[in-house]
């Protein structure tokens, strides 16, 4: 058992950090306002872009770099056409997402059957070696790659540049009141362009750290929903890092579990009612079951995040989909 | 500020004639256009390419029933997300819809034992009823508690296509071997045959039609369209807002559930999981394209359908990947709401006073 905990809790680890690196990008998108529903399609542009360049170049940082830079060039078009061009921030990033699917499909056939040594697991230096042993939480803590202790130390920097600077006060401004925050001299625009470009820069890296350092492949539609899940995240986590990190987490933990639990016998016996309890966990523990939870918990998130206007207090930003245009239409 | 030249937005009084009727033609053809560049970059000639996609696919007896076969599913999933646009609301769930329509479809055609008179219109009701279900989920929590619809009906989208997942491989699986898949429906339950195609073609004409008279011959229409133009001056006006949500998202909801049952009982025979192409995605482009009535809608899933089966003939004589279509398709959109853009606002260059700074507050 201790051996399947160790396994399961390093795949969460693994699982997670896709999802940690894309809902903090969207978190900055939407809480300057805009809704990116394109992150699926950049996180497939980021994965092809990074997977193509460090399989000619050899270097996994420079495709990390250029599926990063790949995603943010996506979210360009996204923040042009939903900024500037007041286009409607549903149906752009929607058709984003089936951009970057056709896209990836049309050039990334050549890349399929390629192979690349992309990112390995380290140990942390210092500590690492001494606790890297640890029974159950040893290798999921102290042994990962680079990308995943980047998303990790990504959830203080993102919630200490939203809550404590100057930045990141004119970002909440701008996607609450964009009115309110022009007449104080905040750029609106440029703040809501960053943002967009930050949310997708963070998605393409998302998805170079799939092809890079979670399968080392690139495998047609390979994000496989991540980007959905990294949407829905970001309002079960109320547009919080630290609660992001929370939620990743748990999510992370139910794809892990769903890969590793087969075969797994989780029936009881001796106790009363055990035919229906076993019944219960059976259907509770089911692999197609489980993957829906996240949607479900994220609907019931939402469903008690709207009532009671409690939007305001966990910090929903109220201009989200609002298209901001300084003239009187 | 020195002496320059700046790019002025203005909005415009009335939209030139040219431009009204070029814009649809422009961004297909603007697509088209960097779709062509696609295909040199992989060493194949667009005119040809282009040829078997068009030409090939609209003059063959095959291609034209296979168009419309693929347009059945698109005009319906199409009208199920128009209808809600129509009242303000993006039903972006179209795809989760379908699941459950095609979920029902399929346990109807499997456990009621009646002729296939009875048990056709059985089988289309019952994915109609699933499908309406699904849209009154994020209906009323939209109606009564606010929630917003696009993540609700997003959300449910990949409930419901788990949820043919899991019936498939437990309670609804059926079939020989371990195979994820449902019994194949009994011939009863099938969609008669109509020539070359199957009574679905009918049945989405007919939902189209009267999706339209519903939009400008009823009271409810009139109520769902003076909604999607602003819902408080609608309420202000004596309209039931909280029912026209409902209302529209359950409508949608059960054409879309049609759209489900209708491609098990038409086409595929038997459920299996993620046995939809993305039809509910693809609805938002087509709902898009033809948001100024359901006619349209009905056109533009003709046009998606074409490219789609056209784009299957490209990639068996070409070998180019078919999902060159997804890509025409989204930029098709995306170049179609960029022209909106213009359409709406004049683009102009001024020359800036070389003095007197513009005061803060006065620029526009």
């Amino acid at each position: 058992m201790a051996g399947f905990l160790a396994g399961l809790l390093d795949a969460t680890v693994r699982a997670a950090t896709p999802l940690l690196l894309a809902s903090l990008g969207e978190i900055v998108s939407e809480r300057g306002g805009v809704l990116n529903l394109g992150v699926e399609g950049m996180m497939l542009v980021g994965a092809l872009c990074g997977f193509a360049t460090t399989a000619t170049t050899g270097s996994p940082w420079l495709g990390f770099a250029v599926g990063t830079a790949a995603g943010a060039a996506m979210a360009t078009v996204h923040a042009v056409l939903c900024i500037s061009f007041k286009a409607d921030q549903v149906i752009s990033g929607v058709m984003l997402t089936l951009l970057g699917g056709g896209l990836t499909t049309y050039f990334g056939q050549s890349w399929v059957s390629e192979t690349i040594d992309g990112f390995d697991a380290v140990v942390v230096p210092v500590v690492g070696p001494a606790l890297v042993d640890l029974p159950v939480v040893g290798p999921a803590l102290f042994q990962n790659t680079l990308t995943d202790y980047l998303a990790l130390a990504l959830v203080p920097a993102a919630s200490y540049v939203l809550f404590r600077t100057n930045i990141g006060l004119e970002i909440t401004a701008v996607g609450d009141d964009p009115e309110a925050a022009d007449t104080m001299g905040v750029p609106v625009f440029a703040v809501r362009y960053l943002c967009v470009i930050v949310g997708g820069a963070s998605a393409g890296a998302a998805g170079a750290h799939l092809s890079l350092a979670f399968s080392k492949l690139w495998i047609t539609g390979m994000t496989a929903g991540r980007g959905w899940i990294a949407i829905a995240l970001v309002i079960f986590a109320q547009w919080r890092p630290w609660r992001v990190l929370v939620g990743a987490s748990l999510f992370g933990g139910i794809e892990a579990f769903i890969l590793r639990s087969q075969g797994l016998d989780l029936s009881v016996t001796g106790v009363p009612f055990a035919g229906p309890l076993d019944a219960a966990v059976g259907f509770a523990t089911n692999p197609q079951v489980m993957a829906m939870y996240p949607y479900l918990a994220t609907v019931v998130v939402l469903v008690v995040v709207t009532r009671n206007s409690l939007e305001e207090r966990v910090g929903a930003p109220a201009a989200l989909l609002d298209n901001y245009s300084r003239e009187t239409e | 500020m020195v002496g320059g030249y700046e790019l002025t937005v203005s909005a415009r009084e009335d939209v030139p004639r040219w431009l009204a009727y070029g814009t649809p033609v422009l961004t297909v053809l603007g697509a088209l256009a960097v779709g062509a560049v696609a295909l040199l970059a992989l060493g194949v000639d667009p005119v040809a390419a282009y040829g078997t996609m068009f030409v090939g696919t609209l003059t063959s007896e095959f291609g034209v029933s296979q168009t419309l076969l693929r347009a059945v599913p698109l005009a319906l999933t199409g009208l199920a997300v128009y209808l809600p646009l129509r009242a303000g609301l993006w039903n972006i769930g179209a795809e989760g819809q379908l699941y459950l329509g095609a979920i029902a479809g399929t346990w109807v055609g499997l456990n009621v034992d009646a002729p296939g008179v009875v048990l056709v219109p059985l089988v289309l009701f019952g994915g109609g009823v699933a499908g309406g279900l699904w849209g009154l989920v994020p209906g009323l929590l939209r109606a009564r508690r606010g929630v917003n619809e696009i993540i609700v009906t997003l959300m449910l989208t990949f409930v419901g296509v788990e949820l043919a997942g899991y019936l498939v491989r437990g309670p609804m699986r059926g079939g020989e071997g371990n195979f994820p898949v449902s019994a194949e429906l009994p011939a009863a339950a099938l969609l008669p045959e109509l020539g070359t195609v199957h009574a679905g073609v009918l049945v989405a004409l007919v939902a189209t039609v009267a999706v339209r008279l519903l939009i400008t011959r009823t009271t409810t229409g009139y109520e769902v369209v003076v909604t999607g133009s602003n819902a408080d001056a609608a309420d202000t006006a004596g309209v039931d807002v909280e029912w026209v949500y409902v209302f529209v998202l359950v409508a949608g909801g059960a054409l879309a559930g049609l759209a489900g049952a209708i491609e098990i009982a038409g086409l595929q025979e038997k459920l299996r999981p993620n046995f939809s192409p993305g039809y509910g995605f693809t609805a938002i482009p087509i709902a898009l394209l033809g948001r100024r009535g359901a006619l349209r809608v009905g056109l533009a899933s003709l046009f998606f359908a074409v490219l789609v089966v056209g784009g299957s003939s490209m990639e068996l004589e070409f070998g180019v990947p078919a999902a060159l279509v997804e890509v025409i398709q989204a930029l098709v959109i995306l170049f179609l709401i960029t022209a909106e853009f213009f359409k709406r606002y004049r683009i102009g260059v001024e020359r800036t006073r070389e003095t007197a700074p513009v005061p803060a507050g006065e620029g526009s």
